[in-house]
């Protein structure tokens, strides 16, 4: 018995040495590696997000251990892929590409970052604890690769989650939140919602734009066994599951507020927050605005679960960045771009980076039962990553144009102006049309998404 | 001794120190302007140089590139001459003319009551008296030409909140529930007319004050005794003063609608649907999230040819109106 104990201890002992030693080795290895590039400069494009905020925080350490330099510019994401489009057509100045998920194919297609098999083949400047499976597959997979190649890391990293006001759904007589979307509309709804005192049950950010597109219109596609294109690439909104789909969202109007349709966000956000809605399916990084007093009230009301499941299953929002190595950066900026790609996504940091605010792709960090403790949306996030759609948008060059033409009838349906068929048939015919002139049903084009 | 000129017919000589050379002689006739021949040209060229760099090259550009399949986010597929295919395809494409009528009925709704408001604040103004408030007004005028596009757009996304908006609040005083304004098609095109008006208003004001400080003060004062009517004295002594302004307003603010971007996107990114999906943010959403600069610079190109048109009709017409 006292031998067993014996025993344990010290294994104990030294899986406490090896956890405290890990990151000390990172740290030597990054400081061994970056000498030949001191004085390098990296160039990046950041947003005004969390994620962003808490990597800034922890910048001066990289920059203390590495001597490499990281400009940034802060930039609305609206303007983000635009930039550095710009950017990369002009052989600009960015070494480090900013990739959202829609973004990978247009960046890999054209050549603008590289994929990561040549860096990680430099042992010099690759860390020996890059170790790409701690990423969460599904992130791994629809965040940085394309065409079976990765080129980007995971770095900010959202799911869908549905953000929920435990004590109005108490007050209603429910004490848990609904576990699929049929409930939320036939059950839940109608006994939150109460219009004479301005209180909803749900409210779906609308507004024109991505938020339209991906957030509301691909929302309700996947759980009711719809999609945007079936194998061959041709229009799927008009099968009867993606109908289906359509036509709740139609169905659930009546319990959002009025003027959902030009909900941002940040609006969605705000309507939990101050009382005015029961529940919103936002992503996980507006978890600190809902939790901060100084914008919002819900205070211990707020709770998290994940998004409700629908007829195919639980098939929540997907969205996140990657960083990326750009093509057009010098030998040296490549190899610091690298180290500081690498240092950004890696487990030594994931808490240092949870901690200030950001969330991680690694999923180490989340099985810290302190980090479990402390983040009420860990969980749910977790267990919306086990399962996903990579190409919950598409993913393909063509996204952006598709988008705009989703965004327009994806709004008009809300409004009444088109019915989800009419509106379904008519981003069908164009988003084929946009499909053909890339290429995809002439054969010049494989079918990724 | 010396010949007479007169009698051998040769002209007298001039001392040679007191000869200009003949390139800078004036010309028979004219008085010396007292500089160059080019130096006109030095003071011009920089005014001209720039204008060639910044308005006349972008726009030839902007017409090369029409005749281009020319997608920045397809750099790979080159940027070949297609020669009327972008005009075809904009001509075809019924987004475009939605558009453009969707401009045209702003145009149409808010031209008219910055034209009748501006006339009517130019003409309190120029009432004698009270001169340190019509001071004061005069300066409270630029606050709203001051303010960038975008802040327009967030001042008008509070403007017409629907919680806590002040609008809905204005509305309320009179017993009307919150309207929906950013949610619902009427609703947002009337929002941005309204803070269209508010930003420029004042500049229609502004221009039609200085025409009315043009009506010479005795014939003013004659035609007040001529007539107690204040509609005579506008439609007969001061309106020919304002015409010439009148075009310039309409010029200016008929190129502004039709590039007016900034304020619109902030609000409502067009929508919702396209409910104000003016012409401009259209051109912009094909040209820099679509990337297809070849399409979106044959919108601008058939956008420039509306306006020259536009500019033009104005002159005609209301020039006319002022020579007669």
């Amino acid at each position: 018995m006292r031998k067993r104990t014996r025993g344990t201890a010290a294994l104990a002992l030294l899986a406490g040495a090896t956890l405290w030693q890990a990151p000390a080795r990172a740290a030597d290895w990054l400081e061994t590696a970056a000498a030949p590039l001191k004085g390098t400069a990296v160039t990046t494009t950041f947003l005004d997000r969390p994620g962003y905020r808490a990597i800034i925080k922890l910048l001066p350490e990289f920059e203390k251990k590495t001597g490499i330099k990281v400009n940034y510019e802060i930039v609305p994401y609206e303007n983000a892929r635009e930039k550095q489009v710009l950017n990369f057509t002009s052989r600009g100045d960015l070494t480090v590409a900013l990739v959202d998920l829609v973004w990978i194919g247009e960046f890999a297609e054209n050549g603008w970052i590289e994929p990561i098999d040549g860096l990680k083949g430099d042992a010099k400047v690759t860390d020996p604890n890059l170790n790409l499976q701690g990423f969460f597959p599904l992130l791994l997979d629809a965040f940085g690769t394309w065409g079976g190649k990765v080129y980007g890391l995971p770095f900010d990293n959202y799911s869908g989650l549905l953000f929920y006001n435990a004590c109005m759904l108490k007050d209603a007589g429910f004490d848990k939140p609904p576990a699929t979307w049929g409930a939320l509309l036939k059950d839940y709804a109608p006994k939150l919602t109460k219009a004479d005192k301005n209180q909803y049950a749900f409210a779906l950010q609308s507004r024109r734009g991505e938020t339209q597109s991906a957030d509301s219109f691909m929302r309700v596609l996947w759980p009711f066994g719809g999609s945007l294109l079936d194998k061959n690439f041709k229009s799927n909104l008009n099968s009867p599951e993606s109908q289906a789909g359509l036509q709740f969202r139609q169905d659930l109007m009546k319990y959002m507020p009025p003027g959902v349709v030009s909900f941002d966000h940040n609006e969605a956000v705000n309507a939990l927050a101050q009382g005015q809605v029961a529940m919103i399916t936002e992503w996980s990084a507006f978890y600190g605005t809902l939790t901060d007093p100084k914008t919002s009230k819900l205070g211990e009301c707020l709770a998290v679960a994940p998004e409700p499941e629908g007829p195919a299953g639980r098939l929540p929002a997907l969205g996140g960045f990657s960083l990326a190595v750009a093509s057009q950066a010098t030998d040296a900026e490549k190899k610091a771009a690298w180290l500081f790609i690498q240092w950004a996504t890696s487990e030594a940091i994931a808490r240092p980076y949870v901690e200030a605010g950001g969330v991680s792709g690694r999923s180490a960090i989340y099985q810290q039962p302190d980090i479990k403790a402390s983040y009420k949306f860990v969980e749910p996030m977790v267990a919306s990553w086990q399962k996903g759609v990579p190409q919950y948008r598409p993913r393909f060059p063509a996204w952006p144009a598709i988008s705009e033409v989703v965004a327009e009838w994806g709004s008009k349906m809300m409004l009444g102006e088109t019915t989800p068929a009419a509106g379904a048939k008519e981003i069908g015919s164009r988003m084929e049309g946009i499909l053909g002139k890339e290429g995809y049903y002439s054969g010049k084009k494989a079918l990724l998404q | 001794m010396t010949p007479n000129p007169a009698e051998t017919g040769a002209a007298p000589a001039a001392p040679a120190a007191a000869d200009p050379p003949a390139a800078t002689r004036p010309a028979p006739g004219r008085l010396d302007p007292g500089y160059g021949r080019l130096t006109p040209l030095w003071f011009l060229l920089p005014a001209v140089g720039t204008l060639l760099v910044i308005g006349i090259y972008p726009t030839l550009f902007a017409l090369v590139t029409s005749f281009r399949r020319y997608n920045l986010a397809r750099p790979r597929d080159g940027f070949p001459f297609v020669g009327f295919e972008n005009y075809l395809g904009v001509l075809g494409d019924r987004s475009y003319w939605d558009s453009l009528l969707l401009t045209a009925r702003f145009f149409l709704t808010v031209m008219p009551v910055e034209l009748v408001l501006g006339i009517a604040i130019a003409l309190m103004l120029h009432q004698p008296g009270l001169s340190f408030l019509r001071a004061l007004a005069r300066v409270s005028l630029v606050v709203p030409l001051a303010t960038t596009f975008a802040v327009v757009g967030l001042i008008g996304r509070l403007i017409f909140n629907r919680d806590f908006g002040v609008a809905n609040q204005l509305l309320g005083f009179v017993g009307l529930g919150g309207f929906d304004w950013l949610g619902s098609s009427a609703g947002a095109f009337a929002a941005i007319a309204v803070m269209d008006v508010w930003q420029w208003t004042p500049f229609c004001a502004l221009i039609f004050l200085a025409g009315l400080s043009m009506v010479p003060v005795e014939i003013e004062e004659a035609a007040r005794l001529e007539t107690p009517s204040r509609l005579a004295l506008l439609r007969h002594v001061q309106l020919p003063y304002l015409l010439p302004g009148l075009t310039a307003v309409l010029i200016l603010r008929s190129a502004d609608i039709l590039k007016l971007f900034d304020m619109v996107f902030v609000m409502t990114r067009g929508g919702p649907g396209a409910a104000t999906d003016l012409i401009s943010i259209y051109i912009q959403r094909i040209g820099f999230r679509v990337f297809d600069m070849g399409t979106a610079s044959a919108q601008a190109i058939l956008l420039l040819v509306v306006t020259i048109i536009l500019s033009r009709l104005y002159i005609r017409l209301l020039y006319k109106e002022i020579d007669s």
